[in-house]
């Protein structure tokens, strides 16, 4: 019987304890994680490597989480992967624009681990 | 004032005049010369009809003549002078108003990432530690993590309400008004309330009248301030107390009554209560934030808000809203 891949989340945040706990948090569940501290990084990894999800703060420097989610969009190589924001920002037109831009959820900070981790299944589903 | 913050000034005030798209410096020149024409006018319509000799010069009305030139004459430098000087106040003013929204816009921002990060970090090591991912955990731990965790909640709740104040009291947040119906924005609470209701077997009425509840108005807005005054009608009333919800609709208004079995606030707090961090009851949970926060909704959409207090138990808020504020800027 062939082993079931693991799925691969690529985290874009500049909040490098946050990612560590997000590293513990998804490795528990059995889900391979790569991090980029800033937007462009962020960028370059989703086309390198091939990713299920990506988790995408707005607030990032070099290149904004919006100009990240409009890249990611916009390349054919990447338009396919799921992206799941993850804010502090908690502004309805910054969500209304986020979801017209394609994303799959939006959660505010400080969010419930237990209904981030219910997003992700749902998604990767 | 040091030399950066003169340069930042003229650059202010060189940017509100372009904004101005007119030069309001100039459209004053002309009206004051306009007013101090009169005079010269005089004289010119004596010259014109050849009415002017040098006796009229040296009569009565030749030294008044004289004089209101004179007057006319200082009363454009002086009177421009001093026009020029308080339009420059003016203008100084708004490139201030306008830096201190930049700084409130900076603050909001900053906040929000300073203080919700860490919480999120924070947060999820917390689950990540009860959920036995890094090791196991006894009840006893799991008792004080959970006490953090519930912490890290008020913390959370704290700082959105700040924020929501702060966007409120800045002029940051517009009202987006549209034909809502306020029954349906209740029952969607209510239906939030009903375990809570339940866990302290409070009974709730609801008395409202099958009639015409549309109203204008922000909905998502009037929700926070039905969610706020419900919440707090329920947390301050003990248990197997009543909790009753009253609508009375007229043609320009719609007034809801919140009643509670709470204790009664004292009369010298019915005023305070609406202030920021002003809380009856230290040890229920809430930031003392929500009824400032309702109280600024309800006044950006033109309405009133008040509390009155029953003399034995219980306390009545009363919120009078406008049915129709289209025509109304804020």
């Amino acid at each position: 019987m062939e082993e079931k891949k693991p799925k691969k989340i690529l985290i874009i945040e500049d909040e490098q304890e946050l990612i560590s706990s997000l590293t513990t948090l998804f490795k528990s569940q059995g889900y391979l994680t790569l991090a980029a501290y800033d937007g462009l990084y962020g960028i370059s990894l989703a086309h390198e490597e091939k990713v299920d999800l990506v988790i995408l703060d707005l607030g990032l420097p070099a290149g904004g989480g919006l100009y990240v989610l409009e890249n990611l969009k916009q390349s054919v190589k990447t338009n396919s992967i799921p992206v799941l924001i993850l804010t502090a920002r908690q502004e309805k037109e910054l969500e209304e624009k986020a979801y017209q831009m394609g994303v799959e959820a939006y959660l505010y900070k400080p969010f419930d681990p237990k209904e981030l981790l219910d997003k992700i299944k749902e998604i990767l589903k | 004032m040091n030399n950066q913050d003169r340069l930042d000034r003229d650059t202010g005030l060189k940017v509100v005049l372009q904004e101005l798209e007119e030069n309001p410096y100039r459209k004053f020149r002309i009206a004051f010369a306009l007013m101090s024409i009169i005079p010269f006018l005089v004289f010119f319509y004596l010259l014109v009809s050849r009415l002017f000799t040098m006796e009229i010069l040296a009569s009565d009305i030749g030294v008044i003549l004289s004089i209101a030139i004179f007057i006319s004459v200082c009363g454009f430098f002086v009177g421009y002078s001093i026009i020029k000087n308080i339009l420059r106040k003016i203008i100084l003013y708004a490139v201030q108003a306008k830096h201190s929204d930049q700084l409130k816009s900076t603050f909001v921002a900053t906040v929000s990432h300073e203080l919700k990060n860490p919480l999120s970090a924070i947060k999820t090591n917390l689950f990540n530690i009860m959920a036995g991912l890094v090791g196991s955990v006894n009840e006893e731990q799991k008792k004080i993590l959970q006490l953090c965790d519930n912490i890290i909640e008020r913390m959370k709740h704290l700082v959105n309400d700040l924020l929501d104040l702060h966007k409120i009291e800045a002029g940051m947040v517009d009202v987006k008004r549209k034909l809502c119906n306020l029954l349906e924005v209740l029952e969607k609470q209510i239906k939030e309330f009903e375990a809570m209701l339940n866990k302290k077997r409070i009974k709730f009425i609801k008395d409202i009248l099958d009639q015409d509840l549309s109203i204008w108005a922000d909905e998502d807005k009037i929700m926070l301030v039905i969610n706020n005054l419900l919440s707090n009608a329920i947390k301050y009333t003990p248990e197997e107390g009543l909790v009753t919800l009253k609508i009375y609709p007229a043609d320009e208004y719609i007034k809801l009554e919140f009643l509670d079995t709470a204790q009664s606030i004292p009369s010298d707090k019915l005023e305070k209560i609406f202030d920021k961090f002003e809380r009856l009851d230290i040890t229920k949970e809430g930031t003392g934030l929500g009824l400032a926060i309702t109280k600024d909704i309800v006044e950006m959409h033109k309405g009133r808000i008040w509390v009155e207090s029953q003399s034995d138990r219980g306390n009545k808020f009363v919120v009078v809203l406008p049915r129709d504020l289209r025509e109304t800027k804020r």
